[in-house]
């Protein structure tokens, strides 16, 4: 799979995401993870950027990383991972990366692709984990 | 003036929400209070003492109960859609262990008991198969 690289170095991706999120908190933002369903990947505590221009072009993939209200619950926000999509229905299956501590669609069913408008793109915070999210099948 | 540092400030939390944290299960819990009521109508018919016997009747029936309390949570949590498509009468073995299990309650029969520990062994059978050991139980427990 093809790798787009979006800009040089941490300090330009720093720069860039400062300045994206001055722009408004609407394309771009920042977010900390709460919650071990998505261990190994994320972990508590992570803090991540999050955006939501993809999702407005296209429909997300198996394997990325998305926010969504919890459709039970809806003042609480998820982060998982879409493990399919149903272009018919309009709506992901989404799962936690420890199936066995996670509450995800298995429970509440798929989620309407309506309701999934932010993709976490990259890890800032810890440091030494900082990097792009890697997109699991 | 903004910082970087406010910037970099999460907005909101997300949650990589689970709804039971522990996520701890084993028919072996089931188990264990269902050998009670077979042990305990064993003693009640080896006993002539009246008191005794009321006792047993007492305890087997709590225990019975506890019995269709473990399996109600692994039949509820434990237990996943994905799960249901690998064993399609996963509902009807549950729903006939804990008629079983209310047939111990209110009976003192002995093959009734036996049945109920079979049925159990039928539902552990699903939990191994489905990696439960592995995923619900914490490792490290000396053999």
């Amino acid at each position: 799979m093809a790798r787009r690289r979006v800009l040089g170095g941490p300090f330009f991706l720093m720069l860039g995401m400062a300045a994206g999120i001055s722009v408004g908190r609407r394309w771009l933002d920042v977010v900390e993870v709460r919650g071990g369903s998505m261990a190994p990947s994320l972990l508590p505590g992570d803090r991540l950027l999050v955006e939501s221009h993809t999702y407005q072009g296209r429909q997300p993939r198996p394997g990325e990383v998305v926010l969504a209200a919890d459709p039970r619950e809806p003042e609480r926000e998820l982060i998982k991972r879409v493990a399919s999509v149903d272009s018919t229905a309009a709506a992901a299956e989404l799962r936690g990366d420890a199936p066995a501590a996670s509450t995800d669609s298995r429970e509440f069913g798929a989620v309407p692709l309506s309701e999934i408008h932010w993709r976490a793109v990259f890890r800032y915070w810890p440091p030494q984990r900082a990097g792009r999210l890697a997109e699991l099948d | 003036m903004l910082t970087i540092r406010s910037l970099l400030r999460p907005s909101r939390i997300v949650d990589a929400h689970c709804d039971i944290p522990c996520g701890i299960y084993d028919p072996e819990q089931a188990r264990i209070e269902a050998e009670s009521c077979l042990r305990i109508i064993e003693k009640h018919d080896a006993s002539e003492d009246k008191l005794f016997r009321a006792r047993c009747i007492h305890v087997k029936e709590e225990r019975a109960e506890l019995v269709k309390h473990h399996l109600d949570v692994l039949w509820h949590d434990y237990f996943k859609p994905e799960h249901l498509e690998k064993y399609p009468d996963l509902h009807e073995t549950f729903w006939k262990a804990s008629k079983q299990a209310s047939k111990v309650k209110q009976s003192l029969d002995v093959a009734a008991a036996k049945d109920l520990l079979a049925m159990i062994d039928t539902i552990d059978g699903m939990w191994k198969a489905t990696g439960g050991p592995e995923k619900t139980r914490v490792s490290g427990r000396p053999s």
